[in-house]
């Protein structure tokens, strides 16, 4: 009977096709970033570090953007990790009426495209006068992410068995202990999966930081955005290639530590 | 203690009841108010009676459209394959699919611009092998759009599917078998439709982000292929027409609500039937 339920062959060769797809462009980068030449020539004959070097002398502040899309992606991470695990416990370990209306209101930022809430940011921040870049893409990447927390730990909050908390209570715990010593060990799987794709999503997010820079600042992805529409050299493939070799690493950290199980259940 | 609940709840979601509230909903609302007091309707007629705006929203349609076709047909057998194996490459494979997710939409556009440019990898083995002498032209085309913008969501569309292909109960299928279906017919009858929610919580997710996407056809695109998204950042940065950009965002804004509502409405026949797979975009 098992063998019944093995995936056949049409279904074996369009996925190795899809794998093939999604790993294509991401190894030619890495090879481009090595090229010797401006324009990648296949088979490469050579190999050159000269990229990876541009990237530190470049005028584009590469290394400065970075650290500014680290900032803002872990300040944002973090503010949100509190608001979405409160907002999941409100809406999870109690049944009350509009619960259902409240949960689609705290995932409603993924409703609305990223150009239009940037906009009206940057229409609002324009009529306050003063306030920093840092906090204006700030403000927008706490408001886009939080649907992502939210909906990773309410999917593993729908499977939390609340009564573990009364147990904790009948013990002689008080709420908060019960929290963090009950509830918070059985969810962060959930959590750290929502907070992993929120900080990969505000670190990599373009459209709003690139309508709310300021003069000195952007933010990586808006530096090489812009480097792209005027130079094409593989300066960018090897910043590229960086930031593709620690995505792997982190998501290798991952499988090791709370399994990829929970990106199928958000 | 009912008492003590309603504090509870309310005390719980206020911070990001109140950040959602103050940040978001209430800029918002504030600028669509503004904007329409200064400008009236003005924009609106300007933008829904103009052919050249209509053909942006229309190539923004179809664009998202050809995309979520084309990741259906290639992520329902690669989530097929994701939830049924039992090869000891699935945990890599699925790295593979989750991977290029954390790796940034600028990152993988610029790659297929390697791929697709005029002096690009394809170009480069076209004229190599002879198939063709004169460069094609790739990029800035609708190909190019698709091609990057399938690369950027087919995982959203295998990871929807999936979930949902693993949750299936095997009795369900070997009840099918017994019953004297051979494993094409139990696909059609019993997988297939059991998969529905998680088909329809891809495509919504798919189409959505297509049809907001910015990033993709503006780098694959460019001003030869121009998008919605494009349209309101060149009337902000280019035309600096703000009273312009504001009424495209909005309309962007309505159309997509407007099908998120179609979708959830049209679909919830089929969510309800098959027990709706507890997974929604």
């Amino acid at each position: 009977m098992r063998d019944l339920r093995k995936p056949g062959w049409v279904s074996i060769v369009l996925s190795a096709f899809t794998f093939l797809f999604l790993l294509f462009p991401l190894v030619i980068i890495i090879f481009a970033s090595f090229s010797p030449t401006q324009i990648l020539k296949f088979p490469p004959q050579s190999f050159s570090l000269q990229w990876y070097e541009n990237i530190f002398t470049s005028s584009s502040k590469f290394i400065q953007g970075l650290i500014y899309s680290l900032e803002i992606g872990a300040v944002a991470t973090v503010v949100d990790i509190a608001l979405g695990v409160m907002a999941c416990l409100a809406v999870s370990r109690y049944t009350f009426k509009g619960r259902q209306a409240l949960t689609v209101f705290f995932t409603s930022p993924m409703f609305v495209p990223s150009i239009t809430f940037g906009f009206v940011l940057l229409r609002i921040f324009t009529r306050m006068h003063g306030v920093s870049a840092f906090i204006q893409i700030l403000t927008g990447h706490v408001v886009i992410i939080l649907p992502y927390i939210i909906r990773n730990t309410l999917a593993i909050m729908s499977g939390f068995d609340w009564n573990l908390e009364d147990a904790s209570a009948s013990l002689g715990a008080d709420p908060v202990y019960t929290f963090f010593h009950v509830t918070l060990p059985l969810v962060s799987p959930g959590i750290t999966a929502g907070a992993l794709l929120a900080f990969l999503y505000s670190f990599d997010e373009a459209v709003v930081a690139r309508l709310l820079h300021g003069i000195n600042f952007n933010t990586l992805p808006v530096i090489i955005m812009n480097y792209m529409t005027f130079d094409f050299d593989p300066t960018v493939a090897a910043i590229s290639s960086i930031l593709i070799v620690a995505s792997l690493l982190l998501m290798i950290v991952v499988e090791r530590v709370i399994g990829l199980d929970v990106f199928l259940k958000s | 203690m009912s008492q003590r609940k309603k504090l509870s709840i309310l005390g719980l979601s206020m911070p990001a009841s109140f950040l959602l509230v103050i940040c978001f909903v209430f800029p918002l609302g504030y600028i669509l108010v503004t904007t329409l007091a200064e400008d009236g309707p003005e924009y609106y007629i300007k933008f829904l009676t103009d052919p050249f705006y209509l053909k942006v929203l229309w190539r923004t349609v179809w664009i998202s459209l050809v995309c979520t076709g084309v990741s259906l047909l290639f992520g329902y057998p690669t989530a097929y394959f994701l939830a049924r194996t039992r090869s000891r490459m699935k945990n890599m494979l699925l790295i593979v699919t989750i991977f290029p997710f954390l790796v940034s939409a600028v990152v993988r556009a610029y790659g297929w611009q390697v791929i697709l440019g005029k002096r690009g990898i394809v170009n480069q083995f076209l004229m190599a092998v002879g198939l063709v002498h004169k460069p094609l032209v790739i990029l800035n085309t609708w190909m190019a759009v698709v091609i990057g913008m399938v690369h950027l969501l087919i995982p959203y569309m295998i990871l929807s599917i999936a979930g949902v292909i693993q949750n299936i109960d095997p009795n369900v299928e070997y009840a099918s078998y017994s019953l004297g279906c051979n494993k094409r017919e139990t696909f059609w009858k019993v997988i297939f439709p059991l998969s529905a929610p998680g088909i329809i919580s891809g495509c919504i997710l798919v189409f959505t982000l297509s049809i907001t996407s910015f990033v993709t056809p503006q780098l694959l695109g460019g001003a030869k292929f121009v998008m919605m998204s494009q349209l309101v950042d060149s009337q902000i940065n280019t035309v600096f027409n703000l009273s312009f950009a504001a009424a495209i965002s909005y309309i962007l804004l309505f159309i997509i609500l407007l099908f998120q509502f179609l979708a959830n409405w049209s679909t919830k026949g089929i969510m309800n039937r098959v027990g709706g797979g507890g997974k929604r975009a």
